[in-house]
């Protein structure tokens, strides 16, 4: 038992490892305080989140991928895997900021920043912990913060919206809570990235490991909306605002990722398990993936459609881990940092188009002559999506498929070249989805909308993200060499 | 320069359609000169690639520059390289695409719908498809392929008739399906094979001549002909050949997997239509050629019975399906699935008569079947209506158009003196042959595939007959004052073509030329590393 004295002397010294979060919460106390005296400008608060995201960035990419401390007397632990996915959470707060710029109609403005640091902060947390507790806290910490920003639209269905999350939301961390605690009768320790831990989980062979783990993934699948805790997704994306909804398709979804990841990788024991969690994580993968997609054929409305192809999305990552090679971690970490391109340029042109007036699918119609730059980088977008060159899309699922298929190379389970099979066919289903926004757009005719804002901000981010999305598959060694840096440490 | 000649034919388009990005789409004449001068230019390059070409089954003109390399840690270096490379295989398809997108080019004249997005991606799809046709390494020629289907989603789309939405989807969905199934290939594929020039380093390769060679392929790996392990009651090579046939047979088309291609045929403007028949179904056979037969050779002997027979099928259910066509653009798009049939049966033959008779078969259909989609489109310009039973007694009112509708559809039913007929007997020939050296498909095939030709006389001459024959007389919304002659724009595009039908059907030398020492080549390869793997099977 350490002494009191080392116990703080720990903790003076983990604060200088600390500084991006130190960051975000400063900025949050920040906007707090300005927003009690003046709660009325917009640009403010979203200057000073710009800021804190970029300097928290900043700290990340200083503090090197190849980083490995553990802090706070192993509540916490930095390291490579949690830097890269907490740097793309930051970059979706930036996003998310540069869309917030024009909505200056809303209430509460200040509290809306807040919020959105809260969930950073929440993700960072997540990103880092490796005890149990420290991940139920930070997913609470993400799952409030996120239930009253799915509101933000002020009218009903938003507040309808909310609810279904919260009650879905809190049934789901019930159930992980449980499962926790199932886990910590079990080993008799909280930190699950401990020797105890591993001992204990070779050591008791039961049942009960089974039941436990499953129940605790059941939180992390909830939070990356993954079959069978998606349902939540459509209602949710559908009353929230767009820069929500871009915001929370992203960066909860990449903490819950990177925790399951890790705690998958515990529970599989190196194959040590009892249990064989690759074909449980292959299934809900290959569930996840064709839930998404067949549902979202039949969607009018551009943001559910969207809310089902980030389920199906989730499924994709799922192939990285399912895959349980060093390489397919860091395939779904490329998936990842595209995936956070191509939504985030779906969403700005989505937004964008909801600005001139355009909701349902259907209104798209015509809008192709009007809005050529603008349907163009979309289509791209939306391409990139489906998974065709010459998009980032392709070469990032060619990339996991291939860990996939050296996965099976190796150990021969069927279950994953089924998954193979059905993950790639799935992506013609995913046409016919995303292809049904440029149909309208390009194909079908419609009525010429009166009022037109051609060059906008929003018009421009989400030129620069369709150019990255290209890019990216002409050089994939750009991000590919960064990924290749981290040291996937436990 | 004249290393750098495939680039030059692939990037002039690229380059004529990113200078129409930013002309104002209101100088239409602009477009259309601009699109014609990136094909001249084009011309000039090809010029310089034949003149320079020597017959032989070496590969020329290569370029080789590294395109992806990812360091991948422990389990080694992906590469992807920007490699193209010309042989007897692929010079004509090259100089085919090149002559046809003149053709189409000058065809796209009549287009006024939004000229500048319609110019923009024909000159993508034209660089997509010289790509295709000329890239060697798997995952260039993965990304040419794909780069095909969104302009050719948005040609049919946006320029089609009148069901050109239902018609532009199911292309799309029915070539991404077959495209899957070839990505599940290609990713197998480069996992398995190791590139010998870095060994004993473990450097992945999409390089598709190392994956001919079986010993590049990594011991114990999924593709690896020694792998004893089976997947079903196949092993994963064989399933890996069937995935790429009924992947490129889409394309092809093959029956039962063609019926994407009636619809698109019948709804795509002329021009577009032109160069899907003429272009791009070759790129089923094609790929067939480069890639499933000679990287899979085992499985291609195993299988050669299935090839041979679906290819018989589709020559007959093509004939038929034509034969009882009422339009005549559906009439054309049907005889191209049977003549696509032919290509099927000459390579299940895997004899030298039968792969050069496959090879002169795509590329004699090329110019045979944009000269009769051509003909289609001089009908449907001046009356808006294809019904074969509307018209009676043409040949009285456009004689001119009468005699070119003769020659072409005398050469598409495979008449001595055309270009059919040469690609049509070597098929038969090796079909014939195939049974007594290699064993690979029963004589009765050939015998049934005759077949063809019969209904393919028989529909041809019907509907000239209902067409061209007795009293002058129309049915419909046509008058007979539409009926005006050709113009000298539809002579420059159409006597070329007649005239190409015939050279190539009376001097085939120069064409089998370049063939024939790749053809015998593959035969051999394919045929012998077949017979060394098919015990592993």
């Amino acid at each position: 038992m350490q002494s009191l004295n080392g116990k703080l002397n720990s903790i003076t010294e983990s604060f200088s490892f600390f500084v991006p979060e130190l960051i975000l919460v400063s900025a949050l106390i920040i906007i707090l305080i300005i927003g009690l005296v003046n709660n009325k400008r917009n640009y403010v608060f979203n200057f000073i989140t710009l800021i804190a995201a970029f300097s928290s960035t900043y700290f990340l990419v200083t503090g090197g991928l190849d980083v490995n401390v553990i802090l706070f007397n192993g509540m916490v632990h930095r390291e490579g895997f949690g830097a890269f996915l907490m740097i793309l959470v930051d970059a979706a707060l930036v996003l998310t900021c540069l869309m917030s710029i024009d909505h200056m109609d809303r209430r509460h403005i200040s509290e809306y920043y807040v919020l959105l640091l809260s969930i950073v902060l929440g993700c960072h947390l997540l990103l880092m912990s490796t005890n149990l507790l420290m991940v139920f806290l930070s997913i609470e910490m993400i799952s409030l913060s996120s239930y009253v920003l799915v509101g933000y639209s002020f009218n009903k269905a938003g507040s309808e919206g909310s609810l279904k999350y919260f009650l879905f939301g809190s049934v789901s961390s019930a159930i992980m809570l449980y499962g926790f605690s199932i886990f910590y009768g079990i080993s008799g320790t909280l930190d699950f990235s401990s020797q105890q831990f591993f001992d204990s989980l070779i050591d008791h062979p039961s049942p009960l490991l089974l039941i436990a783990g499953t129940m605790s993934i059941t939180g992390f699948l909830f939070k990356i909306a993954a079959a069978p805790m998606h349902p939540w997704a459509p209602d949710v994306y559908e009353a929230a605002p767009i820069p929500v909804i871009a915001f929370l398709s992203v960066a909860p979804k990449f903490a819950g990722l990177g925790v399951l990841t890790k705690f998958l990788l515990t529970i599989h024991v190196f194959g040590q398990s009892d249990y064989n969690w690759q074909l449980i994580i292959a299934g809900i993968s290959m569930a996840t993936i064709t839930f998404g997609n067949f549902s979202a054929l039949w969607q009018q409305n551009a943001k559910r459609m969207m809310a089902y192809s980030s389920i199906a999305q989730s499924g994709f990552l799922l192939v990285g881990i399912a895959a349980f090679l060093p390489q397919g971690i860091n395939f779904m970490l490329f998936y990842a940092a595209i995936y956070l391109l191509m939504n985030f340029a779906v969403f700005i042109y989505l937004a964008y188009f909801e600005s001139q007036g355009i909701h349902s699918i259907p209104s798209f119609a015509g809008s192709g002559k009007q809005f050529i730059s603008a349907s163009v980088g979309f289509t791209v977008a939306l391409v990139a999506l489906t998974g065709l060159p010459p998009t980032a899309g392709f070469t990032a699922k060619l990339f996991v498929f291939s860990a996939l298929w050296e996965s099976y190379e190796i150990n021969h389970k069927t279950l994953l070249l089924w998954l193979l099979v059905f993950g790639l066919l799935n992506t013609v289903v995913s046409l016919f989805f995303y292809l049904r926004i440029p149909y309208y757009t390009f194909l079908k005719s419609g009525e010429p909308l009166g009022i037109i804002k051609k060059l906008s901000f929003q018009n421009l981010l989400g030129f620069i993200l369709v150019v990255f999305i290209v890019v990216m598959f002409f050089i994939p060694g750009l991000l590919m060499g960064l990924i290749n840096r981290i040291n996937f440490v436990l | 320069m004249q290393e750098y000649l495939l680039s030059l034919l692939i990037f002039t388009p690229l380059l004529a359609a990113v200078i129409a990005l930013f002309i104002p789409s209101t100088f239409i004449q602009a477009f259309r000169f601009l699109a014609m001068m990136a094909t001249l230019i084009q011309v000039v390059f090809i010029w310089q690639l034949v003149t320079a070409y020597e017959p032989s089954a070496s590969l020329q003109f290569v370029e080789q520059k590294s395109w992806i390399t990812l360091d991948l840690g422990a389990w080694g270096t992906l590469q992807a390289q920007y490699f193209l490379g010309i042989d007897g295989l692929n010079i004509t398809f090259v100089c085919l695409t090149v002559a046809i997108m003149i053709i189409a080019t000058i065809s796209s004249w009549r287009i006024t719908k939004n000229v500048k997005g319609y110019f923009i991606l024909v000159l993508i799809l034209n660089a997509a498809i010289v790509g295709t046709f000329s890239a060697l390494d798997f995952l260039l020629f993965y990304l040419f392929f794909e780069f095909m289907l969104l302009p050719m989603f948005f040609l049919i789309g946006i320029w089609g008739g009148p069901r050109r939405e239902y018609a532009s989807i199911k292309f799309f969905l029915y070539t991404l399906l077959g495209s899957i199934l070839i990505l599940i290939v290609l990713i197998g594929l480069y996992i398995s094979v190791l590139d010998p020039e870095h060994s004993p380093k473990v450097v992945h390769t999409f390089n598709m001549l190392h994956m001919t060679h079986p010993e590049n392929f990594i011991s114990g790996s999924i593709f690896d002909p020694e792998n004893p392990w089976m997947i079903g009651t196949i092993n994963a090579r064989a399933w890996a050949f069937l995935l790429l046939f009924i992947g490129f047979a889409i394309k092809l088309p093959m029956v039962p997997l063609h019926t994407w291609l009636p619809d698109a045929h019948v709804e795509a403007p002329t021009p577009v239509s032109v160069i899907l028949a003429a272009l791009l179904l070759k790129i089923g056979g094609y790929g067939l050629m480069r890639i499933a037969f000679p990287i899979f050779p085992e499985a291609a002997l195993t299988f050669s019975w299935l090839v041979g027979l679906l290819g018989v099928v589709s020559i007959i259910y093509g004939a038929l399906n034509a034969m009882a066509s009422k339009d005549l653009k559906r009439l054309i798009a049907y005889s191209s699935v049977s003549h696509m049939g032919f290509v099927l049966l000459g390579l299940a033959s895997l004899t030298t008569e039968g792969v050069t008779g496959a090879i002169y078969q795509m590329f004699s259909h090329g110019i045979i079947a944009a000269l009769l989609f051509l003909i289609a489109g001089v009908l449907s310009d001046r009356t808006h209506d294809r019904m074969i039973d509307h018209y009676s007694g043409l040949a009285t009112r456009m004689p001119s158009y009468f005699a070119i509708v003769l020659i072409g559809f005398f050469a598409s039913m495979g008449l001595p003196g055309f270009s059919g007929f040469i690609a049509e007997i070597l098929v038969f020939l090796g079909a014939f042959k195939s049974n007594t050296t290699n064993g690979l498909i029963h004589e009765s095939l050939a015998v049934i595939s005759t077949l063809g030709l019969i209904l393919g006389a028989g529909y041809y001459l019907w509907a000239i007959q209902r067409m061209f024959f007795g009293p002058l007389h129309l049915k419909g919304e046509a008058t007979i004052e539409q009926l005006v002659p050709l113009s000298y724009r539809e002579y420059l595009m159409l006597i070329p073509l007649c005239f190409a039908a015939f050279f190539f059907g009376i001097y085939p030398q120069m064409i089998l030329n370049w063939i024939n020492p790749f053809t015998e080549g593959f035969v051999n390869i394919v045929v012998e590393t077949g017979k060394r793997l098919t015990p592993n099977l």
